[in-house]
Formats: structure tokens, C-alpha cells, sequence
């Protein structure tokens, strides 16, 4: 249960807003690599944090993301046109360079200085791994560029997939730090899923329905270690970090690649979720590769051309009762990803947790509120950098492993938990 | 791919903020009762401070012993914060979560008989280990066993944090 002004808090993101300025300390994901695929290309709309920018590839191969709308009369500069070495706006000509500088204003005669007075607010834009990333907060505080491992493994190790998800970005990201409901709205993906099945820890998930939790803290974020009974006596554990302010790992199955989240606030009511799928030590099989493709494992199938799920709000996610009634999935929603978002926009745009009846298991999502709520007021009121802007922070990984009963998860998983170039993932 | 009308009961309709006004506004029940329960000293303190915050029905203790057996089970002697002597198998009469508060390990055997007592009535257990990174793996390994949910945390606000989102 949250009061409804420590809701509005944490939810919204806009400029000003306490939790907008602390998403603005981070680099964010903006767009994919591939939606600006070569110099001059067509410029991409892109609403973060609740700001319009358009973004784009010069003809030297420069990133830039600026305002979406021309100084002149405020005219969309999605329309314009990215030719030589800036974006002109379609309307009167206005250009613009990746820094938002305007370098040409064709009414002006031709030796006037009138531009050069004339600057859109831009962001730097960065590409690090298959994701260009952006900073928007104060140029003289930003960071190091992210050290997330699925960003810095080679290419054909990674793969990371996008979609657009029609809440707020808080209650998605929750979804990644409450482990309990995977044995639940998972559990036939756990059986069928080709990038989940097989593995031995999925026994362990399917035959301990009640699993228990610890929540340890980290430098960037939290610790959240599940545990089941395994043979022997002993502990199956399954180790999610969350780094903050909405990064999170799913803990690996077997060999399968490692995957995880980037929760991106479009504005207080939608957000974008970066999906990623690596493997430390090796390139993803063709097979692996397709079927992240075609939205298994936590990617989704979008609408072509978009990065909407093809099973949406609007279909009722293609909702199959029969295989509901089966157990195939068992919500009824097929797709890992899209069984997270159906659930988690049925609760509203934003949803209102003055309603909500907590219980213990939920000591993960009470923690991460905390420490967003801290961390939020510390830098509005005392300038103080939160965790995760270092990028020291990012180097983590999930894990899943057995250990002996009275063996402490984090204690003997401190390696398991470091990003480790060359290093295999712990994982059962 | 299969098409399917937007009907009015459909997702994309009800969950938008305008049908959100029309989710019912009735009182929520109370939670039955936290009880939290001081396992050594410092705990003590932390407990009596959070006791101090205005609660709906949780009740705050501090564990004065393991206590005499009642039957096959050792029953708790506990000292309420406002000074009054009681014992666990009365305090969990109408409690759905038992919260251990430690700081260290030396209330690992009371962890054990509360953990055994709410078991045995199917209670919730949580425990909240205060700890500043030394000495928390002996604190958290007397509490894993009979605490469902753990939380190590720097922060005593947690406890309160935790009881808050709990209704407690």
C-alpha cells in the first residue's frame, strides 16, 4: 500500500518531477541501433520521460536527438529531411545539426548570423551494443556510458529486442523484481518455451509452488534471491538483480542465453521494454536467434513495422480460453512477455496502490519503492547521486544455483553475481 | 492471426484511466494483526521506536526468553512495548504474520519457536535483519529457516516500511 502522494512520486517522470530528474541522472536506452540503420536515413520520433525529440543520423554518421519541433513555427521535424550533415525542416528549410545548433535559416540573407541565436534542446546519443542510449540531465554531472554486459559482450552473443507497453513504467518494472508469480503465470512457458525448457531448475520452480524469498541490498539496487527445496537437503536459489532506477535480470535456466529488462517511461502512462537475451561465452545459436525473433522467450512478436505486440490491449491479447482450460498457458495469453504486460496494464495507465493488499513476498517491490523514493528525495533535496548512475553498478548477472541449507545466497554467490569477462553464468 | 471486435468488456476499454473511476471504492479490511517481535537488544530499540508510529492492529514485543514448553512446543515469553508480560501462543491468536526484527544472532532459538508456532497455525513469517554488512550472515542463517521472507537491510526505516505496505 502506498499513500497517493508517494504514488504520484514514483510514477511520474516528466521534467521537474522528482523521479523525472532521477531518471535524467542515468543513461536510458532511447531507440534500438537498427531504427537509425545508416547515415541520412529517415529520422525516428522518440517521446522519453515525456519529452517529444526526434532523432537521427547525419550524413558523417553523428547521432543526434533534439527537439522534435522546429524553432521556427513549431512544425514536426519528423517531416524533415536528413540530408547533408543536418535535419531540415520540411516547412521553411530550417536546419538543424545533432547538437540541435541551427546552421541554416534560408529567409535570412545569406551572411546573417540569425542562426547561430537559434538552438534546440538535444541530448547526446550514444551506441553502446545493439542500443543507442541517452543522458538528459545536467551535461556537467553525466556518467560514464553503461557497463551493462549485454551491451559489451560481442554481437553475435547478444540479441536485444523492444516493445511498447501501455502502462506506467513502475508497475512493469515490478513485475521484474516479483519473483513469485513466475511459477504461476509462467509455469507453461516453463514446459514449451524453447528458450526456457529443459533446464533442471524448472523442476525445482514447478515442484515448490511456495517459495521463499530474501532481499538483500546492493550497491546500484537490490539482491532478490528465491529459493525452492532441491534434492538432498538442499536449496535451489534463483538470484534477480536490480540495479536502479529499472534494470533487472532474469535468473538463467541451464544453458539458455541469460535475459533481462530496461523499463523506459515514454510518458507517466506507457513505457518502452528493452528486452536483452546474451550469453557470456558464446555466440547464440541460429536457432536461439530465431526464436528471439519471433518473440519466445521474454521477446515479444510485434506488428511488423512497429514495435506494438501483435497480441495487444485492443485483441484482448488473443486471450485463448481452451488453453486456459489446458494449463498450455496459464492465463490464457501466450507469451512470456505478453502474459507480464496483459496483466500489468489490466491494472490501468497507472495503477492505484492505495487499493493494494501487500503480503510479505512482496518485501522485493516494497524495498524498490523505498530505495526509488530515498533516492528521488535525496537528489531533489541534497544533490546526492543515486545508485546505479556508476557505472561500477552495472556489472552484474543473475544466477541460479544449489546450495547446502545454511549457505548464505549472496555469501557464496558474489562471484556468481559479478560480470566476469570469459566467465560462464552460474546456472542449474 | 485472428480478428476480434472490441467489445465494451473489452481490455482495451476497461483499463483506461476513464474506467479506472468506476473501479469499486469499497474500505479495504484491516489487516487480522502483524505481530512484531525484538529478537536481541538492538532490535529492542529499533522495535520500541516503530512502536512508537500510529498502526491499525500491529502489536510490538520484545522477546524476553524462549520461554517454558507448552506442550511439545517452547513458548516465547514476551514483553510487550508498553510494558505488559505475555506469551507468543497468546500473541498469535488472530495474527496472520509474525515479523522477526534482528541485529544479531543471539535470538536464534526464539527465531526457531516462533517460526515452529506459526507454522503450526499457518502464519506468515517475516524477518528484517538490521545490519550495518558485518556479522548479517550469522543474523540471517539463525533467521532462513523459519522466516518465509528475509530482508537485510542498512535501514531500520524498513521495518516500518514493511509494515506500512503491509496495512499492519
Amino acid at each position: 500500500m502506498l499513500r497517493p502522494e508517494l504514488n504520484e512520486l514514483l510514477t511520474q517522470t516528466g521534467p521537474g518531477m522528482p523521479m523525472g530528474e532521477l531518471f535524467r541522472q542515468y543513461w536510458i536506452p532511447a531507440l534500438l541501433a537498427e531504427e537509425l540503420p545508416e547515415d541520412d536515413c529517415a529520422p525516428v520520433r522518440v517521446k522519453i520521460l515525456s519529452e517529444r525529440l526526434i532523432a537521427f543520423r547525419d550524413s558523417q554518421g553523428r547521432y543526434g536527438l533534439i527537439d522534435e519541433f522546429c524553432a521556427h513555427r513549431g512544425a514536426s521535424l519528423w517531416f524533415g529531411r536528413n540530408e547533408e550533415g543536418g535535419l531540415r525542416c520540411a516547412y521553411h528549410g530550417w536546419k538543424y545539426d545533432v547538437t540541435g545548433q541551427c546552421v541554416e535559416v534560408p529567409s535570412e540573407p545569406e551572411n546573417s548570423n540569425f542562426c547561430a541565436n537559434v538552438k534546440l534542446t538535444a541530448y547526446p546519443l550514444i551506441k553502446v551494443g545493439d542500443i543507442l542510449w541517452t543522458h538528459m540531465g545536467d551535461p556537467a554531472s553525466r556518467p560514464e556510458p553503461p557497463e551493462f554486459e549485454f551491451v559489451h559482450v560481442p554481437s553475435e552473443q547478444t540479441y536485444t529486442s523492444k516493445r511498447w507497453q501501455e502502462c506506467n513504467w513502475l508497475q512493469a518494472l515490478e513485475g521484474g523484481i516479483d519473483s513469485s508469480h513466475v511459477t504461476w503465470l509462467h509455469s507453461g512457458a516453463l514446459r514449451s518455451d524453447p528458450l526456457f525448457k529443459g533446464a533442471k531448475g524448472n523442476q525445482y520452480n514447478i515442484g515448490d509452488l511456495k517459495p521463499f524469498f530474501e532481499v538483500a541490498e546492493a550497491d546500484g539496487g537490490l539482491f532478490v534471491g528465491a529459493r525452492r527445496n532441491a534434492e538432498d537437503g538442499k536449496y535451489y536459489w534463483r538470484i534477480t538483480p536490480w540495479i536502479m532506477p529499472s534494470f533487472t535480470m532474469v535468473p538463467p535456466r541451464g544453458d539458455h542465453p541469460v535475459h533481462g529488462h530496461f523499463w523506459v517511461p515514454i510518458d507517466d502512462e506507457n513505457c518502452w521494454v528493452y528486452t536483452f537475451d546474451y550469453h557470456p561465452v558464446r555466440a547464440l545459436t541460429a536457432a536461439e536467434r530465431q526464436a528471439m525473433e519471433d518473440g519466445f522467450g521474454v521477446h515479444s512478436e510485434n506488428i511488423p513495422g512497429t514495435y506494438r505486440p501483435v497480441r495487444n490491449k485492443d485483441n484482448d491479447y488473443l486471450m485463448d480460453r481452451e488453453a486456459q482450460r489446458q494449463g498450455k498457458h496459464f492465463s490464457g495469453v501466450e507469451g512470456i512477455a505478453i502474459q507480464d504486460s496483459s496483466l500489468q496494464e489490466s491494472m490501468g495507465p497507472i495503477v492505484d496502490r492505495t487499493k493494494e493488499r501487500l503480503v510479505p513476498a512482496d518485501s522485493g517491490i516494497i524495498k524498490a519503492r523505498q530505495k526509488l523514493r530515498k533516492a528521488a528525495l535525496a537528489l531533489r533535496d541534497h544533490g546526492v547521486t543515486p545508485p546505479g548512475v556508476d557505472p561500477a553498478h552495472h556489472r552484474v548477472r543473475s544466477a541460479a544455483i544449489v546450495l547446502p541449507r545454511e549457505d548464505s545466497f549472496l555469501e557464496s554467490c558474489r562471484d556468481a553475481v559479478t560480470a566476469t569477462p570469459g566467465v560462464p553464468q552460474t546456472t542449474v | 492471426m485472428q480478428n476480434r471486435p472490441i467489445l465494451l468488456n473489452s481490455c482495451a476499454r476497461a483499463a483506461t484511466a476513464a474506467e479506472a473511476r468506476f473501479r469499486i471504492d469499497a474500505p479495504i479490511t484491516p489487516s487480522r494483526g502483524a505481530r512484531v517481535v525484538a529478537l536481541d537488544r538492538r532490535a529492542e530499540s529499533i522495535v520500541r521506536r516503530v512502536a512508537e508510529q500510529r498502526w491499525s492492529s500491529a502489536r510490538f514485543f520484545v522477546c524476553e526468553s524462549p520461554g517454558s514448553s507448552n506442550g511439545d512446543m517452547a513458548d516465547v515469553a514476551l514483553l510487550s512495548t508498553d510494558g505488559s508480560a505475555s506469551r507468543l501462543s497468546t500473541e498469535l491468536i488472530g495474527a496472520d504474520v509474525a515479523v522477526m526484527v534482528a541485529t544479531a544472532d543471539d535470538g536464534a532459538e526464539a527465531a526457531c519457536a516462533i517460526g515452529d508456532a506459526c507454522t503450526l497455525r499457518g502464519i506468515m513469517t517475516a524477518g528484517v535483519v538490521i545490519s550495518d554488512g558485518f556479522g548479517a550472515e550469522a543474523t540471517v542463517s539463525a533467521l532462513r529457516p523459519h522466516a518465509r521472507v528475509l530482508m537485510v537491510t542498512r535501514d531500520e526505516h524498513d521495518v516500518a516500511e514493511v509494515l506500512s505496505a503491509l496495512r499492519a
